[in-house]
């Protein structure tokens, strides 16, 4: 299990672990994620208490977006217990042209823009689409792939079955930790966008 | 009852008809693939004109220490080979146009190139050339890693290239007859790939030659691969649920009602630009032709809305060369046990007649992994035709020869097709693999190859070479499968169209023995026992048809026929009224149907239906008869 306020640490941990601190600091500001709007939101603290799942993805990545409707169907599974968010780590992008990415897919998930890949170093991601599960302490039980839909880029199985991200929730509503906490995904390459 | 003067003839639907003789044929037609060779060739000038590097990137010189950059060395091989389909409105996901669209997949472009992924170029290399290949050397591939490593630089613009032009409305210019699918298709957000038909009526009026036809099957993301089939009978429409909704299915099949050998591969896969006929080879469009086209969809991961349109280019000159499609199989061997690695499938055929084979198209579905073919010729000689050492269906692929290869008489055409049921196929719809046996479902599995081959140097006088090469073809089959259907039923129609009509009969004999409940096979054993004057013989089979396929034009059409020749013309129009329920625009039916009330003395009605027969074909020459012979007997009386 690995502590997600470690990698904070090494990172920016002022900008959200003393949000006053941060809210007033435009500087700092942007270098964190921000919702469709361009204001600062830290989803830890606004999942305080809840388990956190991020989905990493990229409009311009169709694994990304052919795995829509099995994200919406787990995040409406588990949507009680725990707090999700799309987070699109592409600078490129903005809040409209992800608006209307979020319009045309039918999600109803909350959406961040990580520029400066705050969150996608605290997640520990490289893939689009992977996500990262935090605990209810908001500590990083696992990141990688959803399931085992894509074999490769342009070659995908059937149907999963295996479900890396269902299986993490489900063991952080228990308490437990994930046995392989880490499977790279099949997609984009988050770092061809540094 | 008062019998009437001359017997009025009764017409046989048109000229040269042997009575419904349904040629089955499950041939798929696709149009082999086509790169933009005029952007190509634009870009190409250019570059040779002002010096630009596009030969520089792909030779084989040493990388390094040398600086990778993508104006100079990228660029044009992302402009040559990726940008066909990696721009706005075509098949791809994201454009590659420029530096900043590359350098956001600088690491995933090295690794699925490495894996030569992409581009989608699937057969190895070989001796008989292959037209528009798009495999990459493997320098180009290095460039891409080495570029990636380096850190994707830009480099100096003076050495960038110009930009691909981007490909705009239809390519071959305004089409003469423009058809958009009457219904779109609703494709859901998730789910397994989809296969649907969509059926385009011609409206035509009369036989027309087209030179090009452009596929364009609607949003160019979704749809992995798209094929015309040539419907000359209208024998889909039944399969709509309702008209102009199209239907679903991966394999289908047509019944034609004359020796009509498919001929041409209509084929669409992203990037391709319409193929234009060469001389000579244009394709025939007759009045009442339907042109299907069958779609492979991919779910997008939202509703996505597909309707797609075909354009088609006439020309003024008539087909003087007949290509024809020949089609290796050998489905009756796929029996592939669960977890099964290396399932071997062949079939050899030995050609009777010269021929030059112009396209190839391999076709198995998932299981499918290492796909050969290959030429024996009279020498013992080998050539590859085609080899795909990793089969992917969504891939699949017409592949045109650069020049037509000659393969003389007596050559061995060979396929080897191997299969893996395996837990390791990464494609295997099955998890935990299952028993595939072939058939049409996308689970089923297939293992054909056509070849689109055109005869020469041949001897008119010992008849049409297509139909000894199907002869051959059909008698092959069955050597391979004594119980092959389709082989007894296409070799009963070729004897029955060569006027062996007792040999016909055997054939279509063993056909419904074969198959008993096949209304096809009952309705083309009554047509030809009726062509051999036993319409009592042929009733039973023509009902039995009927029985089987309620509302079945041909069946009723041949029944009216069968009935009439007994002299039961009461039954006989019973049985025209229904084949015209069926098809109401039948100028033959509407003819027979007059001639049967006629021939009961029923004029007012008869003369109806044969002013209908000329309204819908005014050159009846039956109809117009027996009009004329019609009214002179009611002025008599």
């Amino acid at each position: 299990m690995r502590d997600r306020s470690f990698a904070w640490s090494t990172g920016r941990c002022l900008r959200w672990a003393l949000t006053a601190v941060c809210l007033a600091s435009v500087a700092l500001a942007q270098h964190g994620a921000v919702d469709l709007d361009g204001n600062t939101v830290d989803p830890f603290a606004a999942s305080s208490g809840k388990i956190l799942v991020l989905i990493f993805l990229r409009r311009d990545c169709p694994v990304s977006s052919r795995y829509a409707p099995t994200i919406q169907q787990i995040s409406a599974r588990y949507g009680h217990d725990a707090s999700f968010w799309l987070v699109y780590p592409d600078k490129a992008e903005t809040g409209r042209t992800i608006h209307q990415y979020l319009s045309d897919y039918g999600y109803r998930l909350p959406a961040l823009r990580d520029p400066d890949h705050t969150l996608v170093k605290l997640a520990h991601v490289q893939i689009t689409p992977e996500v990262a599960v935090f605990d209810r302490k908001h500590q990083l039980i696992y990141d990688g792939r959803i399931d085992d839909w894509y074999v490769k880029p342009g070659q995908s199985h059937p149907a999963a079955t295996t479900h890396e991200l269902s299986d993490a929730i489900r063991a952080a509503l228990a308490g437990q930790s994930v046995e392989n906490s880490e499977v790279r995904g099949v997609g984009c390459y988050i770092s061809d966008l540094d | 009852m008062l019998h009437l003067g001359p017997r009025l003839k009764r017409g046989t639907r048109g000229p040269g008809w042997s009575p419904a003789s349904c040629l089955l044929s499950s041939w798929l037609r696709a149009s082999w693939p086509q790169w933009p060779l005029a952007l190509l060739t634009i870009f190409g000038a250019v570059a040779a004109l002002f010096g630009w590097p596009a030969a520089r990137a792909a030779s084989d010189q040493k990388l390094e220490g040398r600086e990778v950059t993508f104006n100079r060395d990228i660029a044009p091989i992302v402009f040559r080979s990726c940008a066909t389909c990696h721009q706005p409105g075509e098949a791809a996901p994201f454009s590659l146009l420029t530096y900043s669209d590359v350098k956001k997949h600088a690491r995933q472009i090295a690794e699925v190139t490495e894996a030569r992924t992409m581009p989608p170029w699937l057969p190895e290399p070989q001796k008989l050339k292959l037209a528009d290949e798009l495999r990459l050397s493997e320098m180009q591939i290095k460039l891409f890693r080495e570029w990636f490593d380096q850190g994707a630089i830009e480099g100096d613009s003076r050495d960038l290239p110009p930009a691909p032009k981007i490909a705009e409305g239809w390519r071959l210019g305004t089409p003469d007859l423009i058809l958009t699918a009457e219904k779109a298709l609703t494709l859901p957000p998730q789910g397994s790939d989809t296969y649907w038909n969509f059926i385009f009526h011609l409206p035509i009026q009369q036989t027309r030659w087209a030179k090009a036809i452009e596929i364009r099957p609607g949003d160019k993301r979704y749809v992995h691969h798209a094929n015309i089939l040539v419907d000359r009978a209208g024998s889909l429409r039944s399969r709509e649920a309702a008209p102009g909704g199209g239907f679903g299915g991966m394999e289908i099949q047509i019944e034609s009602q004359t020796f009509d050998p498919d001929s041409h591969l209509l084929f669409w896969k992203p990037g391709t630009v319409p193929y234009v006929e060469p001389e000579g080879m244009a394709l025939r469009l007759d009045k009442g032709t339907d042109l299907v086209l069958n779609t492979h969809l991919q779910p997008s991961g939202k509703t996505e809305v597909i309707q797609p349109s075909i354009g088609i280019y006439f020309t003024d000159h008539p087909a003087t060369k007949l290509p024809m499609l020949l089609q290796l199989e050998n489905d009756a061997k796929l029996d592939i046990p669960a977890g099964q690695k290396d399932f071997l499938v062949t079939d050899e055929f030995k050609l009777p007649v010269d021929v030059e084979l112009l396209a190839i198209y391999p076709h198995a579905h998932y299981l499918g992994k290492d796909i050969q073919a290959y030429a024996t010729f009279p020498d013992g000689k080998k050539e590859t035709l085609i080899h795909i050492p990793q089969w992917n269906l969504n891939w699949q692929a017409v592949y045109r020869y650069q020049q037509p290869v000659l393969l003389p008489k007596g050559t061995t055409v060979s396929l080897r097709y191997v299969y893996d049921n395996s837990e390791e196929n990464p494609l295997n719809p099955n998890r935990p693999p299952a028993h595939v046996m072939g058939g049409n479902r996308s689970s089923d599995e297939m293992c054909h190859l056509w070849l689109q081959v055109l005869p020469v140097h041949y001897d008119v006088a010992r008849g049409d070479p297509r139909m000894v090469l199907q002869e051959a073809l059909a008698r092959h089959n069955l050597e391979k499968n004594p119980a092959d259907f389709e082989a007894h039923y296409n070799l009963a129609a070729m004897l029955q169209a060569r006027g062996q009509l007792a040999d016909a009969t055997g054939e279509y004999e063993t056909a419904l023995h074969l198959r008993p409940e096949d209304a096809a096979a009952n309705n083309a054993l009554g047509a030809v026992l009726l062509a051999a004057a036993k319409p009592g013989e042929a009733v039973q089979y023509l009902a039995r048809a009927l029985q089987i396929r309620p509302g079945y034009f041909d069946a009723h059409y041949n029944l009216g026929q069968a009935l009439a020749s007994q002299d039961n013309f009461e039954d006989a129009a019973q049985q025209f009224r229904q084949a015209l329920q069926a098809q109401p625009d039948d100028a033959n039916a509407e003819a027979n149907l007059g001639s049967a009330l006629a021939e009961m003395g029923q004029f007012t009605e008869a003369k109806t239906h044969f002013e209908r027969a000329l309204q819908i074909d005014p050159h009846h020459s039956l109809a117009k008869q027996n009009l004329e012979e019609l009214l002179r007997l009611m002025n008599q009386h």
